[in-house]
């Protein structure tokens, strides 16, 4: 009898990773974020920053899943201590609350396919059509509810449904934008400049020192992979028993990359080749270029009015299917963390994707303002994205702190045992390193990290988090009237409340959920005993199949079946 | 392979290129025509609207935003009295520390003229309480500290302006309206854009007749109401000043900017003795009624409270006996020293300084005669060669290389010596001569505007063209009659002669509403009726000779800066920006005082990914002009002078750019915005700079790509490997439960 549940392979693991990593930030973000930080001259610590912020991170986030076996909360109960799992609540519900509106995003890039693919974009005013259906309620939220629902269907039978439903979606990703890259650049070259991709690809050097163009590569680096958001943790927890986890992140980080400069090639070679001034085009909102400018853009295609309809069905069913991949494992880390305490996998993906479902109606349909343009936008649900969006980077830094809690926590054992060197030199040699001794370069692993992931994870890290959030309220208060007013949906008072209010419900509930049992998805064979982690003495956490002390009614058949099937 | 189309292409793709740049452009003509013929369509519709159609209830009721509805004194529905009015003013300078210091009187020390005065020489005979003032300008604890004075937030390159009011106690509006003046400058100075009528449009009608139709209704929204609805203050002109409507949403920027840029040195009440008086005494001695009644709407207590009875038993003055309604008092309005004592003889008493109880009351009593010899050039006992030789007229009288030394009488009151010594005791540059180039003063009633000069009929003062230009300005914004002082009738030592005549001051005073005591119910339209000349005084308080003598050549409204439809923006560098001057129009070419102020918007908060665009905007920046010596076109069609300013803005920028103008005259004075109103033009910039290069394209594109698609393959292929050493390769698509 299987007791846990895991991919079928490697290759469906990192599928499914992909599939997380990749979502309209690499399609809609990335080229606006070239157009407005100079170019190719972005590329350049967009690239580097992958290196050192998402591929370590990701690196951490597997190592952690592979290991725990559970979500977010059951992670941090596991490697930070009891008193830490609501660290992986924050985790779970800064996904769960961008999944809110993100249901709604990619309603609106599934409603945009339909009507690319029927012609609805063609000859036509496109702000009238995005104003239209922004202010239409029940359109959107009938895509909103199209989108919760293939999520559901898609996720409802575990992991290797998920994995099953990435494969086609990324592979098919792949193929279409390769097509829309095709059609594209043959508008770039039909036009005869080429510009597009020369924009892409030239570096101005005095351009370099800019330290806008830097922090908006760090940000770009650091949401377009989904790295700290937990979705790596959740997916490793179908990881199979002796699964690789660096180089996996490794090829999650570079496919994600991979995708960027497709689409951004994508959409700025049909940019340049169209428009009068392309750099006004593409630094306008994400939204305002992919469902305003790209359209009427498209619509220029080579090959007639065959080419434009072409290029705009498979443009925004590859955008759909990014977006969709993200939704599921959005609604996987909600579901998990479910699951990992007791509850029926039915019942855990039912209240998830309703609850995504009730709660993201206020960003569907409230507040739809105008800009000062003339175009529509969702106030609501910007004024989440502003809450949340910076939440993220919470999850990141706890699960650093995670990792430098355990580092030192090993090394003060050892000293204490007598085998470890006191002192700052002893620190630096066996407590810096712990985690990654312990749980990064192990047998399974087809690659070893050396000390520089060290040197990132305590140094690096921490510094680029604070300029992160140290640049975005500096941003904030420069460019906002009136910041601090808690009434200004725009200012820092309400993200701070919010993040305020959040986090104290969170630090109360902690002890509840400390208090259930825990059930880990341990393959059969793995070598991931909870004696060797750091929450061993905690005797709720127990494997699925086994009964909780005091929590024997849990155990039972019927969530196991539910967990097997 | 994929770069063997670039040059075939060339050709056919530049016609292609120069068809989607005009393609825009024929469109949005397209547009523009069949907009102005939907205008064209609109327009003979009849006016009907009610104005509960058009404004907010607040403005139709005329409730002001500082205040609550039912504050009648603040809303203007009552008269505050001296106290309630010095309480407000302190209540509003605590609230307004940046732009307002509370004052009472002057701190004394010694004067100009070399005597000595205290904190009590300023204080009224009678009630002695000395008159409040505000100083209002931008960062008002800044500047310098004048000791004598008392102010702070005196700036050598701010023009001053002196605005007094109720020299006569018993002319009530002329200390409402300064207060109404100060509220509306304390709460609008640094807003933006608000909608002063609840119409939903922003400053879109401020004072006077803006865009030249022969309205004041610029934006034609009394216009539009029934012909019932146009006269809201009654006063039998529809449309007119002070009907809701009219001149009814200023520019707050403007307001702002004034305030920044001037001093003003507000004296609502001047007279608080004789106010006092009037408002507890008189009122209930002499009418039967309200103040505002038919007996006495018309009559009341003008003077001060000097005690000049002459009893026969106390010294002259006498100083320890009630108010003797029927001697005491002077009229600080021919108090004044320039040509005081009535050398016309029309209206002064016969005998200055004599005055006895009982006999009828002279309420244009000038004060004492002064015999002391001020200049002290007398060398045995007083003789009249040197005492009084040379009174104040602007000549030097006894030949003696001195002009006005030796006065014969005049400001020889608390009130009049205050507005002397705080008159030339201001002198921020230190150059010997007083700063208030221009100084407004009100008075009731008659609906005039009244220039130098009072003293002389049939006479013209040096300026009398310009004096008339601003007169005019004023009387057009107010519909009332715009007249030589002395014409109106003779006056000796007033207010204005002394400004004008002494401190080449321009000087205007206002003669408003029907009466001493007006109404209650008309102290709220009378005051918007005339707030706005307090504006225009301070405005052109910068050089008013120079601003008229401009604008009776009709310059300024000649010359324009360029639209932003116009601006030809080059393919790299700076962009240029031209104003057309009139070929005689003296502008400096000073970057301080005439530039081009520009500021670029570009989009930024990249985090956010929903919402409409978001600016950054940077702060102003100028930059000077230069003379191209290219003709250009004036509005009126006649030939001008093209001045340019090249604004830097780089070429690898995309976004708006803001541009506005300050065209300064050789005297110095930086009178000129364009476009007026503090208003910017708004042009869209593309990006210019190449979008980049072949060579260091595919360099960057082969590193990019080598790391990132090197990368994965690379990857990919190790995790092959490893599956097959591990176990073979799964069927991951085909394989599951």
């Amino acid at each position: 009898m299987t007791k846990s549940d895991q991919f079928s392979g490697r290759l469906g693991l990192i599928f499914a990773s992909i599939g997380a990593a990749i979502g309209t930030g690499n399609i809609w973000r990335f080229p606006r974020m070239v157009g407005a930080n100079d170019g190719g001259t972005f590329l350049i610590p967009w690239l580097i920053f992958l290196f050192i912020w998402s591929i370590p991170l990701v690196i951490a986030e597997f190592a952690l899943g592979k290991r725990s076996r559970t979500g977010t909360i059951g992670t941090f109960r596991i490697f930070g201590g009891k008193s830490f799992a609501w660290m992986g609540l924050w985790t779970a519900w800064i996904s769960t609350a961008i999944g809110f509106y993100y249901a709604i995003v990619a309603g609106w890039c599934l409603n945009y396919f339909r009507l690319g693919f029927t012609g609805g974009l063609t000859d036509i005013d496109t702000a009238e059509v995005w104003n239209n259906f922004l202010q239409s309620g029940s359109q959107v939220i009938f895509f909103q509810f199209l989108v919760i629902l293939i999520t559901v269907l898609a996720i409802w039978k575990g992991a290797k449904a998920i994995e099953k439903v990435n494969v086609i979606m990324m592979s098919s990703l792949f193929v279409l934008l390769f097509l829309a890259l095709f059609l594209s650049l043959w508008m770039d070259l039909e036009d005869g400049s080429l510009d597009g991709f020369l924009f892409m690809f030239t570096v101005d050097a005095g351009q370099l020192s800019e330290p806008k163009i830097w922090i908006n590569g760090l940000s770009q680096s650091a949401w377009s992979c989904s790295a700290g958001m937990g979705m790596a943790i959740t997916y490793a927890v179908y990881m199979r028993k002796d699964e690789d986890t660096v180089l996996n992140a490794f090829t999650m980080g570079l496919a994600n990359n991979s995708i960027s400069i497709i689409a951004g090639l994508t959409v700025l070679s049909a940019i340049f080749a169209v428009e009068a001034d392309p750099i006004a085009t593409v630094s306008q909102g994400s939204s305002a270029i992919t469902f305003l400018a790209l359209p009427s853009v498209f619509a220029q295609a080579p090959g007639g009015a065959i080419g434009g309809w072409m290029m705009m069905w498979v443009f925004f069913l590859a955008l759909t299917f990014a977006a969709l991949t993200s939704m599921i494992s959005t609604v996987e880390l909600c579901v998990r963390n479910f699951v990992d305490h007791g509850y029926e996998r039915n019942r855990a993906v039912g209240i998830t994707a309703g609850m995504i479902f009730i709660l993201g109606l206020p960003s569907a349909v409230l507040w739809i303002e105008f800009g000062g343009d003339g175009i529509a936008f969702p106030q609501f649900l910007e004024v989440q994205d502003h809450i949340w969006g910076y939440g993220l980077m919470f999850s990141g830094l706890f699960i650093a702190i995670t990792i430098w809690k355990y580092g030192y926590l090993r090394w003060r054992s050892a000293v204490e045992a007598g085998e470890g060197q006191p002192g700052l030199a002893g620190y630096l040699k066996q407590g810096v390193s712990a985690f990654r001794d312990d749980f990064i370069n192990t047998g399974d692993n087809d690659m070893w990290v050396g000390r520089w992931w060290d040197v990132i994870m305590y140094i690096a890290f921490p510094v680029l988090f604070s300029v992160l959030m140290l640049s975005y309220f500096i941003d904030l208060v420069n460019n906002v009237e009136d910041p601090w007013n808690p009434g200004n949906p725009h200012g820092i008072t309400i993200i701070f409340l919010f993040w305020f209010v959040v986090g104290a419900l969170f630090l109360l509930l902690n002890k509840y959920l400390v208090a259930r049992p825990l059930f880990r998805n341990v393959p059969e064979g793995a070598e991931c005993d909870i004696s060797m982690l750091p929450g061993g003495d905690d005797e709720l956490v127990v494997q699925v199949g086994e009964t909780a002390p005091g929590w024997e009614h849990l155990g039972n058949s019927e969530v196991l079946e539910a967990e097997v099937a | 392979m994929l770069l063997a189309p670039l040059s075939m292409k060339q050709s056919s793709s530049r016609a292609m290129l120069v068809l989607l740049f005009l393609a825009p452009l024929m469109l949005t003509g397209g547009l523009a025509a069949a907009a102005m013929e939907s205008i064209a369509l609109q327009e003979p519709e009849p006016p009907v609207l009610t104005p509960a159609e058009i404004w907010s209830q607040d403005y139709i009721n005329e409730i002001y935003p500082w205040a609550d509805d039912d504050e009648d004194q603040l809303q203007f529905k009552e008269y505050h009295d001296f106290e309630s009015m010095r309480a407000r003013m302190m209540y509003l300078a605590s609230r307004n520390p940046s732009i307002a210091e509370f004052h009472e009187g002057l701190n004394g020390g010694v004067n100009k003229r070399g005597i000595t005065m205290t904190k009590d020489s300023y204080e009224g005979w009678f009630y002695n309480n000395p008159s409040p003032w505000m100083k209002i300008t931008g960062n008002v604890a800044g500047g310098d500290y004048n000791a004598y004075n008392g102010d702070n937030g005196n700036y050598e390159d701010r023009p001053d302006i002196m605005l007094v009011g109720n020299h006569h106690a018993r002319e009530w509006m002329s200390y409402e309206v300064p207060m109404f003046f100060l509220e509306m400058v304390m709460h609008y100075y640094g807003q933006v854009a608000v909608d002063n009528d609840g119409d939903g449009l922003i400053d879109e009608d401020t004072w006077g007749d803006s865009n030249g139709d022969g309205q004041l209704d610029d934006d034609g929204d009394c216009l539009s109401l029934n012909a019932s609805f146009q006269d809201s203050n009654g006063d039998g002109e529809n449309c007119g000043p002070g009907d809701l409507g009219v001149d009814e949403d200023f520019s707050e920027v403007w307001i702002t900017d004034l305030v920044n840029s001037r001093e003003i040195y507000l004296i609502p009440m001047l007279n608080t003795d004789g106010n006092i008086y009037d408002h507890e005494v008189w009122v209930g001695d002499n009418c039967a009624g309200e103040a505002w009644g038919d007996d006495c709407r018309r009559s009341g207590w003008r003077k001060n409270l000097r005690d000049n009875t002459y009893t026969g038993v106390t010294p002259i003055p006498d100083i320890d006996e009630d108010v003797d309604s029927s001697c005491d008092g002077v009229d600080l309005n021919r108090n004044y020293q320039y040509e005081w004592g009535a050398p016309l003889g029309a209206t002064g008493p016969l005998i200055p300084g004599d005055c006895i109880a009982g006999t009828t009351n002279n309420d244009v009593y000038n004060g004492p005669v002064d015999d002391t010899d001020n200049d002290g050039d007398c060398v045995g006992p007083p003789t009249p060669q040197c005492v009084n030789e040379d009174h104040v007229d602007g000549n030097d009288d006894d030949a003696d290389g001195q002009i006005d030394e030796d006065w014969w009488g005049g400001n020889s009151e608390p009130e009049t010596l205050f507005i002397q010594d705080m008159t030339e005791m201001n002198d921020d540059d230190g150059d010997g001569s007083s700063e208030f180039a221009a100084t407004l003063t009100w008075h009731s009633f008659s609906e005039l505007v009244l220039y130098p000069w009072g003293h002389c009929t049939n006479c013209q003062s040096p300026d009398h063209d310009q004096l008339i230009y601003h007169g005019n300005v004023i009387a057009e914004m107010t519909g009332y009659d715009n007249m030589q002082s002395s014409d109106l009738y003779p006056t000796t030592g007033d207010f204005c002669d002394w400004h004008y005549g002494v401190h080449d001051s321009y000087c205007y005073t206002m003669e408003i509403g029907n009466n001493f005591h007006e109404h209650p119910d008309d102290i709220d339209h009378i005051s918007v009726r005339n707030v706005g000349v307090a504006f225009y005084m301070i405005e052109i308080a910068d050089n008013p000779r120079e601003r008229a003598d401009l604008e009776i050549a009709g310059m300024p409204q000649k010359q324009h800066i360029m639209l932003p439809d116009n601006v030809s923006v080059p393919d790299n560098g700076p962009i240029p920006i031209d104003i057309c001057v009139d070929r005689f129009f003296p502008w400096s070419n000073n970057s301080n005082v005439s530039h081009v102020m520009y500021r670029t918007l570009s989009p930024n908060r990249q985090q956010t990914e929903y919402g409409p665009r978001e600016w950054s905007t940077e702060p102003w920046s100028q930059v000077g002009l230069m003379d191209t010596e290219e003709g250009c076109l004036l509005l009126d069609g006649s030939n001008g002078t093209r001045i340019r300013a090249e604004v830097p803005v780089p070429d690898d920028m995309t976004g708006e750019l803001h541009y506005k103008s300050m065209l300064g005259t050789l005297s110095g004075a930086f009178p000129y915005t364009y476009p007026a109103d503090s208003k910017y033009h708004v042009l869209e910039f593309p990006y210019r700079a190449p979008f980049g290069d072949f060579a260091s394209g595919i360099m960057l594109f082969a590193i990019v790509a080598a790391a990132v698609w090197g990368g994965l393959g690379l990857s990919l292929r190790l995790i092959m490997k490893g599956q097959e050493e591990v176990e073979g390769i799964p069927d991951i698509v085909i394989d599951g439960d």
